[in-house]
């Protein structure tokens, strides 16, 4: 007995061996550099030499510095439009495809498109779209006699540029939300919402009452992805403006980026980062909250 | 019942306008791209809405050429490659380890592993790239290979160990008592089963891998080994003028990928939103 108990024991040890690289590979360029960072927000280092150690220098300099704090409302910008918008628009394309339309197919594919794209790629075709002279929007504009609306450059000013890369980024982001929750639609008992329709419910009542709870879940997946990512948001602000003009569309993640590698105040540049990290365990922690709840 | 179908009529029309709008702007901004790529030279900066006099196709080739984007290609090849086949095979014998085995440190591993999951990137970015430097491996393909695997994993495994959980136990006991290692089990036995696991985590770690931004941006500067996206970024610096030399570049870059799409469009649909579904 004892004996099986413990050839037991061996054979489930074997699994450490089937993790084990996984692990390794993840502590050497992830793991590990992660504690590095913190370790350099406590320090001043321009990438030569070795870091000083400054205590808490870098966290009081980051509380007072005004451009952290722009660079924070951008992201709750981008959060708020950039959460709300695509959702409410793949909420109302995936109802109506869930509902039954010839080629439903067809326009989930179209719509998906543009998430199989580089953001690299969409920033480069967004710049053009926005181009002052000869871009496809001020063009547009001046087909259809609104000429007027027609700004010199939608990045090139400050009261528009984050919007305009937002823009981008939502059109390429809406078929995410289309296609996942379109998935989560396929749960719903639609003997459930038939039974209000008879019982005299309208669209609206239907969406609200019996369609919406249904879809929960993965409704809050969706937003809570969302709202991280754009916590997070790096990519297509950093092809479009690079947080410019005049800082205009910096956000935490592309002046970490600034501060890191073109000022080289690589610990400062390291407590901004710190800033991204504790918003995502947060966003994670309540995540698992929510679903504990949920 | 005239009023009915009058009703439904004009409910059906509400309802294609809705999705016949959000597809033309779906698609407006890259067939547009693609339409300017063919201009050519002279009309590039007309009235983008009108159709060229003709098609200059010299453009595509051109752009090729002085874009070096044959090298950019091999380049998104050989670091994309490599990362796909070393997530998949680590993240497969993660999960199956996490899974079916329970032995000390489990829990431990596999709370770390998760913990990937919620810390982006740009968290370890700073140190990975003075520690990649000190490796002597900036310049080189395995500056991004290797980060690119590391951060691959907590999703992988997550994914894997998701799907090895829900697997019946008949088959590995059966297998065990006729006296297979476990090292058999796994490879004979359960990864067989994994396949469909496997091809979403290939589809997801490929777009992920191949469009990645900051990562080529970072530790990959070097012209020689640039990928198809961070090259496409400098020849806009450099060709913003030649419209449709740019538009070309953005075809080159934007086709490949938007036919393999189309062709395993199911695959790409479900390997891009497994972890939201999940």
């Amino acid at each position: 007995m004892a004996q099986r108990i413990k050839a037991t024991q061996r054979r489930q040890q074997a699994g450490f061996w089937f993790v084990l690289p996984a692990f390794v590979v993840y502590l050497m360029f992830f793991g590990y550099p992660f504690f590095r960072t913190v370790y350099l927000s406590f320090t001043e280092w321009n990438g030569l030499g070795d870091p000083k150690f400054v205590g808490l220098a870098n966290y009081t300099r980051l509380f007072a510095d005004p451009l952290m704090w722009s660079s924070l409302w951008n992201n709750l910008i981008w959060v708020f439009w950039g959460t709300i918008t695509p959702v409410a628009i793949g909420l109302v394309l995936s109802v109506i495809l869930w509902t039954g339309v010839k080629g439903g197919i067809i326009f989930r594919t179209i719509y998906f498109l543009p998430m199989v794209l580089s953001a690299f790629v969409i920033g480069v075709i967004w710049k053009w779209i926005y181009h002052p002279l000869y871009g496809l929007l001020n063009q547009g504009l001046k087909s259809i006699g609104l000429s007027g609306l027609a700004t010199t450059g939608w990045l090139g000013e400050t009261s528009t540029s984050l919007y305009a890369v937002l823009a981008a980024a939502i059109w390429s982001y809406i078929g995410f939300c289309v296609v996942v929750l379109f998935s989560g639609l396929q749960k719903v008992d639609s003997e459930l919402v038939d039974a209000s329709r008879i019982d005299g419910a309208n669209a609206w009542q239907r969406f609200k009452n019996i369609i919406i709870p249904q879809i929960r879940p993965v409704l809050t997946m969706v937003l809570v992805y969302t709202i991280i990512g754009g916590f997070n948001v790096f990519d297509v602000v950093w092809a479009m403006t690079e947080g410019g003009p005049a800082n205009s569309s910096e956000v935490i993640a592309t002046y970490t980026y600034e501060a890191a590698f073109r000022v080289r105040e690589v610990g400062y540049g390291a407590a901004l980062s710190m800033v991204m990290t504790v918003i995502a365990l947060f966003a994670a922690w309540g995540t698992l909250k929510l679903r504990k709840a949920g | 019942m005239a009023k009915k179908s009058t009703n439904n009529l004009v409910s059906s029309i509400g309802k294609y306008s809705v999705l016949v709008f959000f597809a033309v702007i779906a698609l407006l901004p890259v067939v547009m791209s693609w339409l300017t790529a063919l201009r050519p030279k002279s009309e590039a900066s007309a009235n983008p809405f009108s159709l060229p006099s003709r098609f200059e196709w010299s453009n595509i080739p051109k752009a090729w050429e002085v874009g070096r984007f044959g090298d950019y290609f091999i380049n998104s090849i050989m670091v994309t490659i490599p990362t796909v086949i070393a997530v998949v095979v680590l993240s497969a014998l993660a999960g199956y380890g996490i899974s079916r085995f329970k032995f000390r440190g489990r829990n431990l591993m596999f709370y770390t592993l998760l913990l990937g999951l919620t810390i982006p990137f740009q968290s370890v970015m700073i140190p990975l790239f003075y520690q990649l430097n000190s490796m002597g491996l900036l310049g080189t393909y395995w500056a991004m290979i290797l980060p690119a695997t590391a951060f691959g994993l907590p999703f992988g495994v997550f994914l894997m160990q998701a799907f090895f959980e829900d697997l019946p136990n008949e088959l590995a006991d059966a297998a065990r008592t006729d006296g297979c290692s476990e090292w058999r089990i796994f490879k004979d036995v359960m990864l067989p089963l994994a396949k469909p696991a496997i091809s979403s985590l290939i589809v997801f770690q490929f777009m992920a891998t191949w469009n990645n931004f900051i990562m080529p941006l970072l530790f990959l500067q070097d012209e020689d080994i640039r990928t198809v996206p961070l090259g496409l970024l400098y020849f806009q610096g450099k060709y913003t003028r030649d419209l449709s030399l740019l538009s070309a570049g953005v075809a080159i870059a934007t086709i490949p990928i938007v036919i393999i799409y189309v062709l395993f469009q199911r695959q790409f649909v479900k390997g891009l939103t497994a972890g939201a579904v999940k």
